[in-house]
């Protein structure tokens, strides 16, 4: 649909496209890092292209992609991942960030993809050339912990500041929460983790014990 | 009268309520004046029932609205539903003048500060009820951000489900609540002298008094 972009890119960038593919009549554009700004600078400002609209920026975790769960024992689990990180061959680059352009005026959409090991989560910020970056990096960062190099205040946007680590991680602990105030005792666990039997003296039913152990047989 | 007789408790275990004696002239006294726990028992019914009834259908309420059960709240306010019958129309918007702190929604974790705040700004005697499915349990939020229902923050006295619920369903839990409130004793400050009363050191006025 907007193969003619793609063709603009490469065409003016040669050494910064790593690859491109159309997904579900998406043009995608897989970038190198060090490009990424003079890209999306010259998407913005030339008039062929034109794109004044950024719609979003994310971050996607690769990490379980192409693979099924080998977790089950820890579904429940407040502290272990859901996936066992042990056994599994970590994909490599893991993250990827992608940003959807588009333009108003010739109504049409670009992604640009930026990959990303997982051990160098750097990205260069592109608030200098969208305001409203600001704040989906931000969430990005929030949600995935990438950073953006450049930003001018990169703290959490949706999430409280004393909360550890990032949840939409794919290794982030399914039941993991992370409570601001003392919870009062609670004899429950069907509810989810927290002050348990234990702590009330009831005793589980063979159903919460099932959740507790990750049994999904046992979940009704 | 010059002077009336005082009974005096059995000694033992004596059921509550059972003739003591057994020749007759015990169970002439009059009860208020012979059986002092059974008079402050009477006259403490007798307050519980006049404040229960007080406070059940003057309830204000402070609704604390976070989500879509907004909704529902604001349909059983209004015309059609009018909880107002129910002698509850009043709402405050601190919760300072509130009785009823209506949990209206999800709580995420973020916010479990504030309504615990809010629920100690609330003078007493306080009741809360969780309204919806997520201020009762977290609902299908089992997430990381979501509290696992306001119980686990304050306490709550009646749990309304539905996601959202009809507005049928909040009459009904405010009905529960009256009839909770309605039955809640209020103890009467005691009677008891207190035991070192004598050692006390007292005021001019209470020697003047105390003679």
């Amino acid at each position: 649909m907007s193969q003619a972009l793609v063709d603009l890119v490469r065409e003016r960038f040669p050494d910064a496209v790593v690859s491109s593919h159309s997904t579900r009549g998406d043009e995608v554009v897989v970038l190198k890092r060090e490009h990424l700004v003079s890209v999306v600078g010259f998407l913005r400002n030339d008039p062929a292209a034109n794109m004044k609209l950024l719609s979003q920026i994310v971050a996607i975790d690769m990490l379980t992609y192409r693979s099924e769960m080998t977790g089950g024992g820890s579904i429940a689990s407040n502290e272990a991942p859901a996936y066992d990180l042990q056994k599994k061959q970590l994909v490599e680059p893991r993250y990827y960030v992608a940003y959807n352009l588009y333009s108003v005026t010739s109504k049409k959409r670009l992604r640009l993809h930026v990959q990303l090991r997982s051990d160098d989560l750097k990205v260069p910020s592109i608030t200098s050339l969208y305001r409203t970056a600001n704040w989906w990096e931000r969430y990005c960062f929030d949600m995935m912990g990438i950073e953006f190099t450049g930003h001018p205040d990169l703290t959490r946007i949706l999430l409280y500041p004393e909360f550890v680590g990032h949840p939409l991680r794919k290794d982030y602990p399914v039941r993991k929460r992370q409570p601001l105030v003392p919870e009062l005792e609670f004899p429950d666990l069907v509810r989810g983790p927290g002050p348990g039997p234990g702590g009330a003296g009831v005793p589980m039913s063979q159903t919460q014990v099932g959740r507790k152990n990750g049994d999904p047989s046992t979940y009704d | 009268m010059s002077s009336l007789p005082i009974l005096r408790r059995p000694e033992g275990n004596v059921p509550e309520g059972a003739s003591y004696g057994g020749n007759g002239d015990e169970n002439m006294i009059p009860a208020l004046l012979t059986r002092r726990e059974d008079a402050i028992g009477f006259f403490e019914k007798n307050i519980s029932d006049a404040l229960g009834w007080a406070r059940a259908n003057s309830i204000f309420q402070y609704p604390f609205v976070t989500a879509c059960c907004g909704m529902e709240y604001m349909s059983a306010m209004s015309g059609r539903y009018d909880i107002a019958r129910f002698g509850a129309e009043f709402p405050r918007f601190t919760p300072r003048q509130a009785d009823l702190l209506m949990i209206v929604g999800t709580i995420n974790v973020k916010q479990s500060p504030v309504l615990k705040r809010v629920y100690e700004q609330m003078c007493e005697p306080k009741w809360v009820m969780a309204f919806g499915v997520c201020a009762s349990s977290g609902g299908f939020y089992d997430n990381y951000a979501t509290l696992q229902g306001a119980d686990r923050v304050i306490p709550v006295d009646v749990y309304v489900p539905g996601c959202p619920p009809r507005p049928e369903q909040v009459l009904d839990g405010l009905k529960i609540l009256q009839e909770k409130i309605q039955a809640q004793r209020h103890a009467v400050a005691t009677m008891e002298r207190d035991a070192n009363a004598h050692t006390r050191k007292k005021s001019f006025l209470g020697k003047l008094l105390g003679k």
